[in-house]
């Protein structure tokens, strides 16, 4: 039987002298996070803006190499957080990746939400900012289609598009992390249910949706989450990489933006409670969104453990539209991390680079 | 000697090792056990009243201070969100002016700054796997 010696002094010396070395890193990068130091800078990815209004941008991302492919992507952004989750550093932006791979990038940032922004409603977005952002990318490149890649209510905006312009020269459409049956939303849709969840009275009374209700929203759906994260923190501060992409995912998750008062109210009355999208009885200003008549190439990425987005409630997407090419990709891996981080850099991207790669000339 | 050291690291890491698989299956246990709490509808009905709570104290605070700040003769916030309205209509008519003049401009050949400074790289791009079936 082996006999366990005790260990010498030079290795109980190594040992306190890495311990001592990681808590001087962990008081130091501490520090740094307490008193917001050396915040990290995010959507650094250069670009111009070609087109603004009211709080909207269109961004062209400046093209990493001199030859790219034909259609251009439109990224469709979320409502409700802010865009550069697709950017958020150098080696972990999804942007940059596209960029690298040859496409020419364009993306529509709906800003932070002003007061008299509450009477915005989808219509306007659909029916009215998103046809005239398409227009100037059209100028931009001096081609007739293009991609939507739309993230989470970016995607359902992009469906609601191509649904409500059948004849829009939309060449592909890809959606990530979108739910289209909110009958599989899980808590959200508990949460919202109309026996005790007022949405007009909400409304009414706050105007545009304020970003601390949507953010404690999100956190009801994992309370333990963010006390976790902060456990793991601590456990990890002596490294700056972990830091770094804990500081980055802090900023993102904690930068919520307010919700559109009337959209919002139309997402919970008509998305939520009467679930028309899947229906395929949605309308925008009177005109049907029949998601049927999209024919293009759709890709649906999904998350396995997505706990905003369920898989129950992103599955059916395919269902929806009327398209022959059209693929589901299901990855492990959460809301975010499905298009951030290290999942999303080995597998999510490089799939998306090659099945657009495909259909972009 | 490295012997020694490397069984203390050894230890050292798998207490970590186990004390982060703790971590991460409380964790999950205690977001499952909210989960459940939260998905019953008597959660529901709390959560509601809180929300209607807050509405109503919302309205009343928004009023109050309505009241306040016009008594003081100081702008309110639907004054400073009429002026934004205002504004953001001076921003669309700049914008639409803007856009026709670009179109003129295009229309009579003059090419904008925006077109000049901008990188225009050809949109002949193929995928690899295209490229080698051509060779």
């Amino acid at each position: 039987m082996a006999t366990v010696r005790p260990p010498d002094a030079n290795s109980l010396l190594d040992a306190a002298q890495d311990q001592v070395q990681k808590n001087r890193q962990r008081i130091e990068k501490g520090l740094d996070i307490l008193l917001a130091r050396e915040e990290p800078l995010v959507g650094v990815t250069p670009k111009d803006v070609i087109y603004s209004r009211g709080t909207l941008r269109l961004y062209h991302y400046r093209p990493m190499s001199d030859e790219v492919y034909r259609v251009p992507v439109v990224l469709i952004m979320s409502l409700v957080s802010k865009p550069f989750i697709l950017d958020l550093t150098f080696g972990q932006s999804f942007i940059q990746y596209m960029l690298a791979q040859g496409f020419d990038v364009f993306m529509v940032d709906w800003g932070i939400p002003r007061p008299e922004d509450k009477h915005l409603k989808l219509d306007d977005y659909v029916l009215d900012f998103m046809p005239r952002c398409f227009e100037e990318v059209q100028k931009a490149t001096g081609e007739d289609d293009y991609t939507m890649l739309g993230y989470c209510l970016g995607g359902q905006l992009a469906l609601m598009y191509g649904g409500v312009f059948p004849e829009a020269p939309v060449k592909n459409l890809i959606c990530a992390a979108t739910p289209v049956d909110m009958e599989g939303m899980g808590l959200f849709r508990h949460f919202s249910d109309p026996r005790w969840f007022d949405v007009d009275r909400l409304v009414d009374a706050v105007g545009n949706i304020p970003p601390d209700f949507m953010l404690r929203s999100f956190e009801m759906l994992r309370p333990m989450d963010r006390w976790m994260s902060y456990v793991r923190l601590i456990d990890n501060l002596w490294d700056p990489v972990f830091v770094y992409g804990y500081r980055i995912m802090y900023k993102w998750t904690n930068e919520q933006i307010p919700f559109p008062g009337e959209a919002y109210r139309q997402m919970i009355r008509e998305l939520m409670w009467e679930n028309k999208l899947m229906k395929n009885t949605f309308t925008l200003d009177n005109r049907r969104v029949d998601t049927k008549a999209i024919t293009c190439p759709v890709l649906n990425l999904m998350a396995e453990h997505d706990h905003i987005a369920p898989h129950a409630a992103t599955k059916p997407l395919l269902d929806i539209v009327g398209s022959q090419d059209k693929e589901d990709v299901l990855l492990k891996g959460g809301h975010v991390s499905l298009v951030a981080g290290k999942n999303a850099l080995g597998r999510l991207w490089p799939k998306v680079s090659d099945w657009l790669g495909e259909r972009s000339v | 000697m490295p012997e020694n050291s490397t069984r203390t690291d050894g230890a050292g890491a798998e207490a970590m090792e186990l004390w982060r698989n703790w971590l991460t299956e409380t964790e999950r246990q205690w977001n499952s056990f909210f989960s459940e709490v939260m998905g019953r509808d008597s959660f529901g009905r709390v959560a509601g009243s809180y929300m209607e709570a807050y509405s109503v104290i919302q309205r009343v605070l928004n009023q109050g201070m309505e009241r306040y700040l016009n008594t003081f003769n100081l702008p309110t916030h639907s004054d400073v969100v009429e002026l934004g309205e205002r504004l953001h209509n001076i921003e669309e008519r700049l914008a639409s002016l803007e856009a026709n003049l670009g179109n003129l401009a295009s229309a009579a050949g003059v090419e904008t700054s925006a077109s000049v400074t901008q990188l225009r790289p050809r949109r002949t791009r193929r995928p690899r796997t295209q490229k080698n079936e051509s060779k």
